[in-house]
């Protein structure tokens, strides 16, 4: 548990603004308390990803108890990972490999409860077992 | 209110007014996330769910009028029974 330091906060890295911004809204909706950011599409609002926007959307996530970064698709991965080399040993940010949704869903909900990093990180990995009906 | 041990066990069982959606399924597990030295397991027919798991809990797929039982094992399980019970048969469960 983590109280008193901060909640684990939930970074949702997509190519498209809107659709990081609608997990983060549906999530939020789901997982009550949970801080979930999104870092979607780049600067100018079109299809891809930015390594200016996750650095920042990291910044805002930070309460001191870590951030786990959600990616949705294949340069969202290296753009995070770009961010992450970049940060160094100055952020205890981790990037999963979780569906999108699904894994938001679950990391943000254990995050609420005060989970630690690595629970997070574990709710949003057994998300990819997990049947939808 | 008798004290508290770790073999306690409370089963609930309750008939949803609505449907099982994400947001409840959200409560539910956040409530069994609070406490962690207590199970929470869903029951609805052939489904199961730890309640932990809000993708389990979603993927019963419970519809209105399902009976659904709620079995706490562990510390405060009345309590816990009762707030799970609670939030499966809240009306706001509509919502979402």
């Amino acid at each position: 548990m983590t109280e008193g330091i901060g909640l684990v906060g939930i970074v949702l890295i997509s190519h498209s603004e809107a659709l990081a911004e609608g997990a983060a809204e549906l999530v939020r909706q789901i997982a009550g308390g949970a801080t979930v950011v999104p870092a979607g599409g780049t600067e100018d609002g079109s299809l891809g990803t930015s390594t200016d926007k996750i650095e920042a959307a990291i910044e805002d996530a930070d309460a001191g108890s870590g951030v786990v970064l959600i990616p949705d698709l294949g340069s969202a991965v290296l753009s995070a990972r770009s961010v992450l080399a970049d940060l160094a040993g100055e952020t205890t940010a981790r990037l999963v490999d979780a569906p999108f949704v699904e894994g938001a869903v679950a990391a943000a909900v254990a995050a609420g409860t005060g989970a630690d990093l690595d629970a997070v990180i574990a709710a949003a990995e057994e998300a990819r077992d997990a049947a939808k009906f | 209110m008798p004290p508290s041990s770790d073999d306690d066990v409370a089963e609930r069982v309750v008939v949803l007014p609505k449907p099982l959606h994400a947001r409840p399924a959200g409560q539910l597990a956040q409530l069994a996330g609070r406490h962690k030295e207590t199970t929470v397991q869903l029951v609805a027919g052939e489904k199961k769910a730890n309640a932990r798991s809000v993708l389990a809990v979603m993927a019963m797929g419970a519809v209105t009028g399902t009976e659904v039982t709620v079995t706490a094992t562990g510390p405060n399980a009345e309590a816990i029974a009762d707030e799970a019970a609670g939030i499966l048969t809240a009306a706001e469960a509509a919502d979402g």
